[in-house]
């Protein structure tokens, strides 16, 4: 790996407080420090470490953070600890005031990377919640003393190779002695704007009484989005009290007064959501996704369809941490979904392997 | 705030935006208005944009003149593009603007309202807005006597089951205790208290509501919030603008109704109210009114020492001349009008006994800015002493608009070998640390008045007792007119209205 400028000024990792100082006071122009979070993000990937950097300062310009970027290389073969520190700046308002947060960046090689929650519990910003954003794979076993440090853990279940064994090592982690940790799955972040889309299809006193009736649910999901596919259909079984009932082989839930739910996953082009239907006997309620928006549609039996059009928002991976980040809180909906999903997210890796 | 627990929708648990209110018709009286283009268009699209509308709302725009649906959407559309916070999306106004008509009528032509109840029960069919209406009325107001009689006549105040039927009324509401309880009578007589609206789109506000939240969900400050430990408490709303196209409305109502009745009194109260027991839009209410009726009445010549009115003369505003208010287009030559109103007033309760709360309002100030400054008392005058000088109080600013935020002021020692104690400011910025822009107040008061919460708008009680307060002061007004005093615009009011502090032994904040 070599020394990518994006990362500022080198530092030794001993001098990062001084050194920032020192940023501070070098700055010829007025600048403020604003900080509401530490964020933490952890990768293995080097070639993910640039556009990390040009996250955070998208980020910091609407969630003003303190930055800590960890690229890991526990596999080399020599052990190194290197250091960089800068500071995103973004113009606020009329006045032409700089608003700035600072980023420090670490690579981590061999042994150093068992230094880890040393060096997180180091740079902290005092006071303020830490979220980790851990890009990768949970490995077992879990170092207990830096997962009970993070207020939210934030990791993207759509990119697991295995989501039936890592949802299990969240759900270890939510569940360690000392641990505060709110899961935060972009996964299901990204679904907010479905969620948000659905419900309203249901807010009217004349849609709600098919949500009890329904009969079919269908999902288009583009090939390597599944997990969002079956999360989305998680939610709506736990939502609205579904019970599975041999899915693998019937592909069916029940409702808490015996109704039957078929449902079909389909695959399909297009972004990782496309279309989703809810079929009632009295209304078929649909919702298509074209480019930057959903089409609402809801065709009562015998009356006259409704259609709307909604944002979908922005949904840039720096957006959906972003509203992570705004929204806050405790996803108890989340793990609901999950639980409720668990069969078929158990079947996955085999589905994989099958298609 | 409180969100309406109105939806038994599964779907809508854990989603922070709030449930959808009903379908419903909006009818705009005066739609061909300022406010209409400015505020109530692009808050209505921005709710869209942000999905927090449902899809069979409508919009029915009521007034004289002559348009076609078409040519309303286009100048709509114009609007929306020059005030929307957000940019205008083709596509989404496209879909907005479907739900868009004009309905052509005189206030006083009741066949227009009977063609109206015509066209929503049209509407009700079409687009499912289900017999809800929503009456707003963006007109002046010796309008709202005909048009609130009128909706009565034709029946559209009242909803058919299931269904509501409300109203929003914009400010002034009245000109006077007198006015307004005659106001009250007329809507009551169309429509019960709580299906009224009395808009001030101070407290949509995101600053104004968090008062609350920074009152009551922090213990460090409600636990000084008191006589203790507050000195006194200095409320501004100033602005650099003159009358700007509004001397008709303003020569006769001044800056006392226009701005300390509704949107200062009400700054006063969320500050100056007890915990409310809840947060429902009566239990709020409630505590605001017991601040009103604890105010002390200024009455006769406690008018004189306690309120200094003013009026801008010729001046400068940002370099350039402007005209003394007297010399506006419109204004009387020679007006009374106060465009500049101190005010020390006297919550006489067990908790404010004896901290002043000094109110200042005024037109052609130098700067621009509405904030709540918490004053604190000095520390003991003993361990600092041998530092010099005088320590600076701590001061709490809460600032409404604009650059909305919070700072606190406090006291400490310069580096250095000799102990040299300055003031160092504490700044929180709702800009820099929450970044994205947030909503105009008109977005959160229309949605409040879709879903049914009143939370945010007057009680008919609040209006009056404000009311009753300032009428105290204009009827000593009337007795004299040789206390309006002048200054030169650009300046930070008359001196008097310095006076006023001096003899407490404090100074107006330089904002």
């Amino acid at each position: 790996m070599h020394e990518p400028p994006s990362y500022g000024m080198a530092v030794e990792i001993g001098h990062i407080d001084r050194e920032l100082g020192r940023l501070w006071d070098s700055s010829e122009d007025t600048k403020t420090r604003a900080s509401m979070i530490n964020l933490v993000v952890y990768t293995e990937d080097a070639a993910a470490m640039a556009e990390n950097t040009q996250r955070i300062a998208a980020i910091a310009s609407e969630h003003a953070c303190r930055a800590i970027l960890i690229l890991a290389d526990c596999a080399a073969p020599e052990s190194s600890a290197k250091a960089w520190i800068t500071a995103h700046c973004h113009v606020q308002g009329n006045g032409g005031r700089q608003i700035c947060s600072e980023q420090i960046t670490f690579e981590l090689k061999g042994a150093a990377c068992g230094a880890l929650p040393n060096i997180v519990f180091s740079h902290l910003d005092s006071d303020l919640p830490l979220a980790l954003w851990w890009q990768g794979e949970f490995c077992d076993p879990l170092d207990e003393k830096l997962w009970a440090w993070v207020d939210r853990l934030i990791f993207d279940s759509r990119a697991w190779n295995n989501p039936a064994s890592q949802f299990a090592l969240t759900e270890k982690i939510a569940n360690l002695r000392d641990a505060r940790a709110v899961l935060c799955d972009l996964n299901w972040a990204r679904l907010y704007p479905w969620r948000f889309a659905l419900a309203s299809l249901f807010d009217s006193a004349c849609a709600l009484p098919s949500l009890s009736r329904l009969t079919h649910v269908e999902i288009c999901h583009a090939p390597g989005s599944e997990t969002t596919a079956i999360l989305l259909l998680g939610w709506l079984a736990a939502q609205l009290g579904w019970t599975s009932q041999s899915l693998l082989s019937q592909h069916d839930w029940q409702s808490a007064n015996g109704q039957r739910i078929s449902f079909a996953l389909v695959e399909a082009p297009g972004s990782d959501l496309s279309h989703v239907s809810m079929i009632a006997p009295d209304a078929t309620f649909e919702i298509s996704r074209e480019k930057d928006f959903f089409h609402l549609r809801l065709k009562p039996l015998g009356m006259a369809e409704t259609n709307s059009t909604m944002s979908v928002g922005r949904e840039r991976v720096g957006d959906t941490l972003l509203a992570e980040l705004s929204r806050g809180g405790r996803h108890l909906l989340y793990k609901k979904a999950v639980v409720a999903a668990e069969p078929l997210l158990s079947a996955l890796p085999r589905r994989r392997d099958n298609g | 705030m409180p969100q309406p627990a109105h939806t038994e929708n599964p779907l809508r648990e854990g989603l922070t935006s709030r449930a959808m209110p009903d379908p419903c018709s909006i009818v705009i009286f005066g739609a061909t208005g300022d406010l209409t283009h400015r505020k109530l268009i692009p808050a209505l699209y921005n709710l869209a944009a942000d999905g927090a509308l449902p899809p069979a709302l409508s919009v029915v725009g009521f007034a004289r003149r002559e348009k076609t649906d078409e040519s309303f959407r286009e100048e709509l559309e114009e609007a929306a593009k020059k005030y929307s916070r957000q940019s205008l999306d083709a596509e989404l106004w496209s879909s907005f603007a479907s739900g868009i008509s004009y309905h052509r009528s005189a206030f006083d032509d009741l066949s227009g309202y009977a063609s109206l109840a015509e066209k929503l029960n049209a509407l009700d069919t079409q687009r499912g807005t289900r017999g809800n209406r929503l009456f707003y009325l963006a007109v002046a107001p010796d309008q709202f006597e005909v048009i609130l009689e009128n909706l009565r006549t034709s029946g559209l105040n009242v909803a058919s089951e299931g269904s509501w039927s409300r109203v929003i009324v914009e400010k002034p509401f009245g000109t006077d205790l007198p006015s307004a309880r005659h106001l009250n009578s007329l809507v009551e007589c169309a429509f019960p208290e709580k299906a009224t609206y009395r808009i001030d789109h101070y407290l949509g506000k995101e600053t104004a509501q968090n008062i609350m939240v920074l009152r009551f969900a922090n213990a460090i400050f409600e636990a000084m919030w008191n006589s203790r430990y507050i000195d006194h408490i200095q409320i501004t709303a100033s602005e650099p603008l003159g009358v700007e196209g509004r001397a008709g409305y303003y020569d006769k109502s001044g800056a006392l109704r226009d701005m300390v009745q509704n949107h200062l009194l009400q700054l006063l109260c969320l500050t100056a109210m007890e915990p409310p027991t809840d947060l429902s839009a009566d239990a709020i209410r409630d505590e605001k009114v017991k601040v009103l009726r604890s105010l002390r009445p200024l009455i006769g010549d406690t008018v004189f020492t306690s309120v200094i009115r003013g009026q801008y003369g010729a001046g400068a505003i940002n370099g350039k001349p402007v005209v003394a208010y007297r010399e506006e287009a419109n204004v009387d030559a020679t007006s009374q009008a106060e465009t500049y109103v101190a005010l020390e007033i006297h919550v006489d309760n067990w908790r404010w006994a004896g901290v002043p709360f000094f109110v200042r309002v005024g037109k052609r100030l130098p700067k621009g800015g509405t904030e709540i400054a918490i004053q604190f008392k000095s520390v003991p005058p003993v361990l600092f002493k041998a530092a010099g000088g005088t320590l600076d109080d701590n001061v709490l600013v809460i600032r409404i608009q604009p650059d909305e935020g919070i700072s606190l002021r406090i006291s400490a020692k310069m580096p250095g070998s000799s102990l040299r104690i300055e003031p160092v400011k504490m700044d929180f910025h709702y800009g820099t640390s929450f970044g994205k822009a947030t909503p105009e107040a008109y977005e959160r008061l229309l949605l409040d008045a879709m879903s049914g919460d009143p939370t945010l708008f007057a009680r008919r009680d609040e209006v009056e007792e404000a009311w009753k307060f300032v009428d105290a002061i204009r009827a000593a007004w009337v007795t004299r007119s040789d206390d309006l005093a002048f200054y030169s615009a650009g300046a930070w009011g008359p001196t008097e209205a310095d006076e006023l502090l001096r003899k407490h032994g404090v100074a107006w904040r330089r904002l």
